[in-house]
Formats: structure tokens, sequence, C-alpha cells
């Protein structure tokens, strides 16, 4: 054990386990990238891949076959009007300015008023500029698919802010000291995990138009004659207050007219299966509230309403977002209980745009305005994320 | 040891200790009765009485005679349980039931197989561009499945690679679902939390990669391997649009699709219809009872279903 030799065998014992190190870690690259190979390939093909197929496919006649390049024809046919498609947008892009606004007036010290009153004409304007570039589409473009979009903004907005809202109630009732939370739960959770096909067909059958039908039989408890349910394309304002309607001079059309009693039916299905859901995410959430926050404002003399309304609503904030979003993405590109329910007497009012865009590709066999179609959906989807993430997104509380 | 492993696991994760911590409070509490409860209490009856009618409907009339459906009474008053074997044979359920239980069982096999590998390297190897890939993979959940159910069609039928066409077989209906980002994500988390003094242990002892994956990993993983496989099977057991594009004859196709297309067969005869539907539901009420707790928390996690 000389010294001069120690040190000399040290440098060589690092040197060695330098190379022994690389050695080790590109064996451990290697494994790394053998690991993530099958779920890269498979996500790769069949997830990725299908974004840039799908605008390649679009820009062709492809009729079961591929055909001829004939670049934005597909878009063009379906909005119709370019100018109105880019009003459309803009007017959008309004809505965010007279949000900027909107906020900037709580910023700012005098002229609040006058800063809010601008905002709200600002947003006035922005539906007029919408309203105008959609008129202008909707006259030149595909009826059908444009008319989809109205209904899927029907189906989205009718749906997940009562669900949301109903859930909240619940689970803010669940939370209390009562017996029998668990078993409430998984009630209400019952309806999210049945095969969501097998309900529709259930619901189709309570729904029907007999008046034996169950929904017709409750209806009949309270005094009011049988509906048609999902077979009804009128509008819902039309079948309650049609006769009203008329003797006020007012008649409703296009937009304006609301979603038709078939597509009701459907949203309240839609509530029915999402409720339990959303249940279940909002009670995980009372969960993480610090308990001490509800007893110091009893202490301070708060009630159950003030308190649900200042500590448990803006604590909850986050999740009552991110249940929005997903409640969004999901009724924009719900299928499955939309395709099971419709009925040929619905006159297509119950056509989303997933079902045109199924339609078109399965029944018309017109491959590339489906996935034209399919795409202006996506990107409708994407901007409501953004949008809905600038708005709402900064609002949330995060503690 | 299951708490200071999840203590360490973050975001959609956490979520699902908040529930279990709040409800193993609940309960731990004594319960006393105030009569602020009543109107709390009848606002929750009524909404499981409106959350379980459907099943109330759906079992009953699946009982019934044709008559008693068309007369529409609450209850048979015979239970007609014949009707399930009618709706059995009618449907050819025997071979659509089997059809789907070899779907689901090969997607999940496929789908842990895939999913632990790579959540398992996410979490745990070091190689260049771990991450890019890994956003790549996230980003995926975000895409629509209305976007990539036509391009996927044409893959399938071999029009793009030439692997020839798939429509009608086994392959169309589980490769596509056998790589999922939401459950590699569910396992990375999980396997992050793993200690690394584990892996020092076992690297000393000379185990590489595969072998620590195997006999340390995946045993510890039980919890977050069960939520995963629970997850794929509802989502493979209620597959729909995606079946019906690809089975245009009865060899492979599925129970959900079956029931569809018995459905538009089967025409006025509720009763029978039901019976289908109960058949169709049971499995996944079997196993939702069973594994209660691990399934409502597992699903609360996720954002699966459309």
């Amino acid at each position: 054990m000389a010294t001069p030799s120690l040190s000399q065998t040290k440098t060589q014992a690092q040197v060695k386990s330098s190379r022994r190190l690389s050695r080790l870690k590109r064996r451990d690259w290697l494994t790394g990238y053998l690991f993530v190979l099958p779920s890269v390939v498979i996500i790769g093909i069949f997830g990725l891949f299908p974004i840039a197929y799908a605008f390649y496919m679009s820009l062709y006649r492809w009729r079961v076959r591929q055909g001829r390049f004939i670049g934005l024809d597909n878009y063009e046919r379906l909005v119709g009007n370019w100018y109105g498609g880019l009003m459309f947008l803009a007017g959008i892009g309004v809505i965010l300015l007279a949000h900027w606004l909107w906020t900037d007036a709580f910023k700012s010290s005098g002229r609040k008023r006058f800063i809010k009153a601008l905002a709200a004409l600002v947003l006035i304007s922005a539906g007029v500029i919408m309203a105008l570039g959609w008129n202008m589409m909707s006259t030149a473009g595909d009826k059908r698919f444009l008319g989809s979009l109205i209904i899927t903004f029907y189906y989205a907005f009718g749906t997940v802010p009562v669900q949301i809202i109903l859930a909240l109630v619940l689970a803010y009732l669940l939370f209390q000291k009562i017996r029998g939370q668990e078993a409430f739960r998984m009630i209400y959770f019952l309806p999210y995990v049945t095969p969501i096909v097998a309900s529709a067909v259930v619901f189709r059958s309570i729904f029907s138009p007999r008046s034996e039908s169950l929904a017709n039989q409750a209806l009949a408890l309270i005094g009011i004659e049988p509906q048609r349910w999902l077979f009804e394309a009128r509008p819902l304002l039309e079948v309650m207050f049609g006769g009203q309607l008329e003797r006020l001079g007012i008649e409703l059309s296009g937009f304006w007219a609301g979603p038709s009693m078939a597509l009701v039916t459907i949203i309240m299905f839609g509530i029915w299966t999402f409720v339990g859901y959303n249940v279940v995410i909002f009670l995980a959430g009372l969960g993480g509230i610090p308990k001490n926050l509800y007893e110091a404002a009893e202490i301070d003399g708060a009630n159950g309403t003030q308190q649900f309304f200042n500590i448990t609503v803006p604590l909850l904030s986050p999740v009552t977002f991110y249940l929005t979003v997903l409640g969004f993405i999901g009724t924009f590109q719900a299928f499955n209980h939309l395709y099971v329910m419709r009925e040929p007497f619905a006159r297509g009012s119950v056509d989303t745009a997933s079902i045109v865009i199924f339609d078109t590709f399965y029944k018309t066999n017109n491959y590339s305005l489906a996935a034209a179609q399919s795409i202006l959906l996506f990107a409708l989807i994407l901007s409501l994320t953004l949008v809905q993430n600038r708005i709402f997104g900064r609002r949330v509380f995060r503690g | 040891m299951d708490n200071t492993k999840s203590n360490k696991l973050t975001g959609t994760y956490a979520k699902t200790e908040a529930s279990v911590a709040t409800s193993k409070r609940i309960r731990t509490e004594p319960y006393q009765f105030r009569l602020v409860h009543l109107p709390i209490y009848f606002v929750l009856l009524v909404g499981a009485i409106l959350a379980i009618t459907p099943f109330f409907y759906m079992i009953s009339t699946s009982l019934m005679t044709l008559g008693e459906t068309i007369n529409r009474q609450l209850l048979p008053a015979v239970p007609q349980f014949d009707n399930y074997a009618v709706a059995w044979n009618e449907a050819r359920f025997s071979q659509y039931f089997l059809n789907s239980v070899i779907i689901t069982a090969v997607t999940i096999t496929g789908l842990l197989f895939t999913s632990i590998l790579a959540g398992y390297a996410f979490a745990r190897i070091e190689f260049p561009g771990r991450n890019v890939i890994f956003m790549m993979l996230l980003a995926t959940m975000m895409i629509p499945g209305t976007v990539t159910f036509i391009p996927n069609f044409i893959l399938i039928r071999g029009d793009v690679i030439p692997w020839g066409s798939w429509i009608n077989s086994l392959p169309a209906l589980t490769v596509p679902f056998m790589a999922h980002a939401f459950s590699i994500f569910l396992l990375r988390q999980f396997f992050m939390g793993i200690p690394n003094d584990l892996w020092d242990a076992a690297r000393i002892d000379g185990a590489e990669h595969a072998r620590f994956l195997t006999s340390v990993v995946i045993p510890m993983s039980k919890p977050v391997v069960m939520t995963v496989t629970l997850l794929s099977f509802i989502a493979s057991w209620n597959n729909f649009l995606w079946p019906l594009l690809v089975t245009t004859t009865p060899k492979w196709r599925p129970l959900m699709v079956g029931l569809w297309t018995f459905v538009t067969e089967a025409g006025p005869e509720t009763q029978l219809l039901m019976a289908g539907a109960v058949i169709t539901i049971i499995p996944v009420l079997i196993i939702y009872f069973i594994t209660q707790k691990q399934f409502t928390e597992g699903i609360a996690t996720s954002g699966l279903k459309g």
C-alpha cells in the first residue's frame, strides 16, 4: 500500500467507473426506449397520426376511395361564406375584448360605470357581429352541419350547468353529518357506471310517445296530457307555450326557437347519467376544504347559506372549473346515447355535430367532407376550451 | 405504507385520498340525528329515487308478459324469468357476450402490458427526450374521438399501411385501445412515489429494470393497476361507435352493438328489450358492487367516458 500507487489506482478506478457508468447509462436509455416503444407506436398510429391524416383527407375528394385534390372546397361548402366565418370568429374575439374591459373596470378607480357600460355595449356588438356572420354562413353553407352546431350548443348548455348545480347541491348535502352517505353516493354513481347504450335503450322505452309509457303516466298524475318526447321535433317552448306565444304575436324561429322537446329529453338523460360523476368529484373537493374555516365562520355568526356561498363555493371553484371544461368537451363529442335515442320523427332536431359527422361518413360515404366537419368541430372545441380558460380559469380561487 | 406512498402522488390522484379521508371521518364521528337533517334527507332521497327509477323500471319490465307491458303494470303479477332466455336466444347474446369478454380481456391485457412498461420508463428511467415523448402522449388525450375515427377506419381497412383489412377481426377491436395516455399517466404518478432506496438496493443485488419492475414495483402497485384495469374494462365493455363501424357481421360483434341490433329488430316487445339491457349491464354492476370503493374513486380520478 504505497502512497503513489494508491493515487494511481484511484484515477484508474475513476476512469473505469465513469466508463462503466456511461455504459450503464446507455443501457438505461435503451431500456427506456424499449419500454415506451409499444405505447408510442400504438398511440402514434391510432391517436396522433389521425389528426394530420384527417386534415389530409379533407383536402381531397374522397368517397370511400381517395379521389383528386380539391383544396379547401370541402370547408367552403360547409362554411358557405368565408367572410361570414371570419365575422363570426371576430365576434368571439370581441367577446374577449368585452371581458377584458369588464375586468379592467374593477381595477380602475374612477369611471367604473362608464367602462362597465362600454363593456356591455361591446358585448352586445359582439353578439350582433356573430349573428350577422352566422347568417351569412348559413345562407350559403351546409345547413345540416351548421344547424348541428346550434344543436350541439343547446345540448352542451342545457346539460352542463344544470348537472353541475344539481351535483354541487347533492354533494354539499351528502357532506353534512348524515347517515348513509356511502349508500347515497353509490346510488348516485350507478347511472354513470351503467353502459350508456343500455341505459339509453331503457330511456327510449320510458320516454316513448305511447300514453302508457312511464313518463306519460307520470305526467298524467299531475294532469298533463301525454307528450311525444323523443318523437317531438317541435321546440319545447312551442310545445309548452305555443298557444300563448301565438296570442302575443311572437313567432320564434331558428336559433331563438330553442331546443326541440326530443333534445330536451336527451338532455334530461345526459343529466341523469352524469350528475353522479360530478357528485363524486365534488365530494372529493369538499373533503379538501379545511374544517376550521367553517368553525371560524360559525364563531363569526355566519349561517349555513352564508357559509355555503362564501366558503364552499369559492373554495370549490377549481373543481367546478375542471368539471365544466370536462362537461363541455364531453357534450361536444357525445355520440352513443344520441345515436341510440334519436328517432326519425325528431326530424334531425337532436342531430349534434358528432351525429352529423357520423352520418356524412357512414350513410353518405363522403369521407372527406366528414373529415372536414370533424376538423372544424375539433377547432371549435379547442377554441372553446381556450376561451373558457381565459375567462374563467383566472377567476378560479387557488388558495 | 400506503399513506407515505400516496403523499408523494400529486394532482388527480390526491383527490382520491381526500375523498377516502372524508368518508372515514364521517364514519368515525358519532351520529346524532337533528331535526334540520329532515329536509336534507328528503332532497337526497328524491335524488336517489330519480337515479334508481329507470333501473327499477328496467328490471320490473323485463319480468313482465307482453300484455303487462302494454297495460303498464308497475310490477309483474308473476315474474317471467323466461324473458331472459328468450332475449338471450333471439338476440344471439351467447356469441356477443363471448365476443365482448374476449375483446375486453385481450384489450386489458395489452393495455396493462404497454402502460406498465411505459409508466415505469417515464417515472424511473432517465433517457433523452423522455419529457417530450411523455407530453406528446398526454396531448393525445385532448383529441376527440370524432376526429380520429375516420382516419382510423381508413387505417384499419389497410389503405394507408398495407397490412390488409382488419374489418371484422379481433385486432381491429382491440389493438387501437391497447395503449392509452391516461393509464400511462396514472401508473407513472404511482411509480414515481416508490422510494429510490428500493431501486438502489435492487441494483446492488444486480437486478435490472425489468427484474425490479416485475418483482418489486408491480407487487407494490396493486391499487393503481386495479384502477387502470377497471377503467379499461368499463371503456372496453361500453365501446359502441368503433365496433359499430368495424364489425359488419356477427362474428366479432360485441354485446353493445348486439344490443343495438336487437333494439332495431325486436320492435315493440319491450319486456325482451329490457331483459337484453339487464343482461348487458349485469357484468358491470357485479364488478361495481364487488369493488365499489376502488371503482368509485378510481373513476373519480379520471375523465373517461364522453
